[in-house]
């Protein structure tokens, strides 16, 4: 196989992979506030590109109508938030974690009545004929995705390193009586985590809708790969998400180049299993003690 | 516990009396009843939509003109959610309580097949408006189907391709049920069409990217690609293709024979062949036929009763409910499941939007590749290739 062809490859799976760790970063943030699994997370991606398009139908600029619908998404995850989660955060992870399940069969049907049952499409970012590395193409929106994921991870490891939000997000992904005792609004940190989440799943919605169109079903898929890339770099990690995100955009398009592409999700499923055999906390994840 | 009981007696006693009346009512001026299986919502929404609205608009030109032998037409419409079970389930309350003597549907290759043994038991045929090869490869007595399988319409394309000099082909499907028909077709008819599959890659509906297999497609070195596939993914590989550099000529079937496939695409789509039916540029038909006023006149109606023109499936619902009009008009005396059944049959020349209907004991399609046109996407919209 020549260079440049192998090269292709690797720019198609980091497109991919891309897309994965913006899903991905999602589920990582609630996780960490939360210790919860948001199943309602690909349905913040599809919003993100339905409410843009929406909005962009309705007369505004294209970056207007993509930070309205980010916006709006974030909106719409604030108030499942409020209203479906905050009633019932007593009653255990895993009521919890079928109340997100519910939700995102709701937002879905919501959507399908909203806005339709046929794709709708944006235009790209920047227009223009892809760009050329050492033989390979690349896409101008594909350099949008990794220079949007880049600032997404670069900004959350900023909030959770160096503000007193992100601290405060840590400290509730440790233990939430012990924040609360320690002064913290523990219930506004899990709402601004949803909101940040809903941000990020829609921001990879807006980003891939020029190149793929988006429609009514699509957060399914997009939650299943989000949520397999996260857990393959390790759940509460943004820098793993992304890690995790990359690797299987790079395993789904590697397998397609050398194996086939009919078992390409068969293959990179059947690696993150493997990985966890091996690695339970995922590539990156750390292992939690618990201390008695 | 003894008004509980009063209840139930009370409640059973309006049913029984109802059978009876129904029973003491029949009589020639009894509407024909119709039920129509669709998928108005889930994944097939955007085909069962288009397809209740050409059959409410047929129902009521029939009985405006005063039915069928002085019976009305009534149609009873249920949605299955794209859901084989649900498709079933349906059936079995047409049959059970709306005592219809025909059903179409459904949208979906799936749903079709789920709805099949209830009617074979019961004896009622069913018209599908799916286009998977299986439901009429799959001979039942009793089922019958109005769209292009791709039994016809691969072979078609194929030979168009190989007409054009492309001889080495680059195959992409979905995983999805009609690409996976498609595929298997393709793979079969390619030898005898004189036309070499070089490459021969898939991806599951939902994926974002298929740069990866179009690389794959593109190391081949074929003539042309041709895509097999229904959903909004077939734009992003026209898309993807255009970013790789791909100069090859790409062709398609009845699955991107959408609007939303253009608008979807953009500049990407310019230049794509298309092989599927008339519907969507009525001077295929050619002026002055019978085909061409029968496609225009059921165009002129639709565009004016919903503002827009009528899609393939739109076609193919006006085809299903108007051959069992025409079946229904041949039977002599009152039509029950079997009488109708023998009569559709015995269709032949039929002219619908989707061609020119002939039923056999051996097929039960009844189109041929006579019914199929190639089209070119050229300005935004299809043009006939001549």
């Amino acid at each position: 196989m020549e260079t440049a062809e192998l090269l292709q490859y690797v720019l198609a799976g980091l497109k991919s992979g891309s897309i994965y760790a913006l899903v991905a970063l999602g589920f990582t943030v609630v996780y960490s506030s939360t210790g919860i699994i948001n199943f309602a997370q690909g349905e913040f991606f599809m919003l993100g590109g339905m409410l843009s398009v929406f909005f962009h139908g309705a007369g505004m600029p294209l970056p207007l109508a993509g930070l309205a619908g980010v916006l709006a998404t974030a909106g719409v995850a604030i108030a499942f938030e409020r209203v479906a989660l905050r009633p019932r955060r007593d009653a255990g992870p895993l009521v919890l974690v079928i109340i997100t399940i519910g939700a995102s069969m709701v937002i879905k049907a919501l959507a399908r009545h909203a806005f339709g049952p046929d794709e709708l499409g944006l235009p790209e970012f920047t227009p223009g004929p892809s760009l050329s590395i050492a033989g390979a193409a690349v896409e101008r929106q594909s350099l949008w995705l990794w220079g949007l994921t880049l600032v997404a991870v670069l900004s959350l490891t900023w909030l959770y390193r160096k503000t007193k939000l992100g601290r405060a997000m840590r400290a509730c992904s440790i233990s939430h009586d012990a924040s609360r005792l320690m002064g913290i609004d523990t219930a506004s940190v899990v709402m601004v985590s949803f909101g940040i989440a809903a941000a990020l799943g829609a921001l990879g919605g807006l980003a891939v809708t020029p190149l793929t169109q988006t429609a009514w079903d699509v957060g399914g898929t997009a939650g299943l790969k989000g949520f397999a890339a996260a857990i393959l770099g390790g759940l509460g990690n943004p820098v793993a998400s992304v890690v995790g995100g990359l690797a299987l955009g790079l395993l789904e398009s590697l397998s397609v180049a050398f194996i086939s592409s009919t078992y390409k999700d068969a293959i990179s499923l059947g690696v993150l299993l493997l990985v966890l055999f091996v690695r339970p906390q995922g590539l990156m994840g750390l292992v939690r003690r618990e201390k008695v | 516990m003894a008004g509980a009981l009063a209840a139930i007696v009370v409640s059973t006693a309006p049913v029984a009396g109802c059978a009876v009346s129904g029973e003491a009512e029949e009589g020639s001026a009894q509407p024909y009843r119709i039920g129509v299986v669709l998928s108005l919502t889930g994944t097939y929404a955007g085909l069962g939509g288009p397809e209740k609205r050409a059959i409410e608009l047929e129902v009521k030109r029939i009985n405006g003109a005063g039915g069928i032998g002085g019976r009305p037409i009534e149609v009873v419409f249920e949605d299955d959610g794209t859901d084989a079970a649900k498709a079933q389930a349906a059936t079995v309350r047409l049959i059970d309580e709306e005592q219809v003597i025909a059903v179409i549907g459904a949208s979906g290759t799936g749903q079709t097949m789920a709805m099949r043994t209830d009617l074979e038991r019961a004896g009622i045929p069913q018209i599908s408006m799916a286009g998977g090869s299986i439901i009429t490869d799959r001979l039942s007595e009793w089922a019958f189907q109005t769209p292009w399988p791709n039994r016809i319409v691969i072979p078609f394309v194929l030979r168009m391709m190989a007409e054009d000099g492309h001889t080495k082909v680059g195959l992409i499907s979905d995983t999805g049920g009609y690409g996976v028909d498609g595929r298997d077709y393709v793979l079969r008819s390619a030898a005898a069409a004189g036309v070499e599959i070089v490459a021969d890659e898939t991806f599951n509906p939902g994926d974002t990217d298929m740069t990866s297999q179009l690389t794959k497609i593109r190391s081949a070195e074929p003539d042309a690609m041709l895509l097999w596939a229904a959903g909004k993914e077939a734009a992003t590989i026209v898309k993807n293709a255009r970013q790789l550099n791909m100069s090859q000529q790409v062709y398609g079937g009845s699955g991107i024979a959408r609007r939303e496939f253009i608008e979807g695409s953009g500049e990407a789509a310019e230049g794509v062949m298309i092989g599927t039916g008339k519907i969507l540029v009525a001077e295929s038909y050619g002026e002055g036929t019978a085909e061409h006023e029968v496609a225009a006149s059921f165009i002129e109606r639709y565009t004016e009763a919903y503002g827009s023109a009528p899609d393939i499936f739109a076609g193919h619902a006006y085809d299903a409910f108007g051959l069992i009009v025409d079946a229904l008009s041949r039977v002599e005396g009152d039509a029950d499941g079997q009488t109708l059944r023998e009569a559709l049959e015995q269709t032949e020349g039929w002219i619908g939007v989707g061609g020119t209907f002939t039923y056999s004991a051996t097929d039960h399609n009844g189109l041929t590749e006579d019914d199929l046109v190639l089209y070119v996407i050229e300005d935004g919209t299809w043009r006939l290739v001549d």
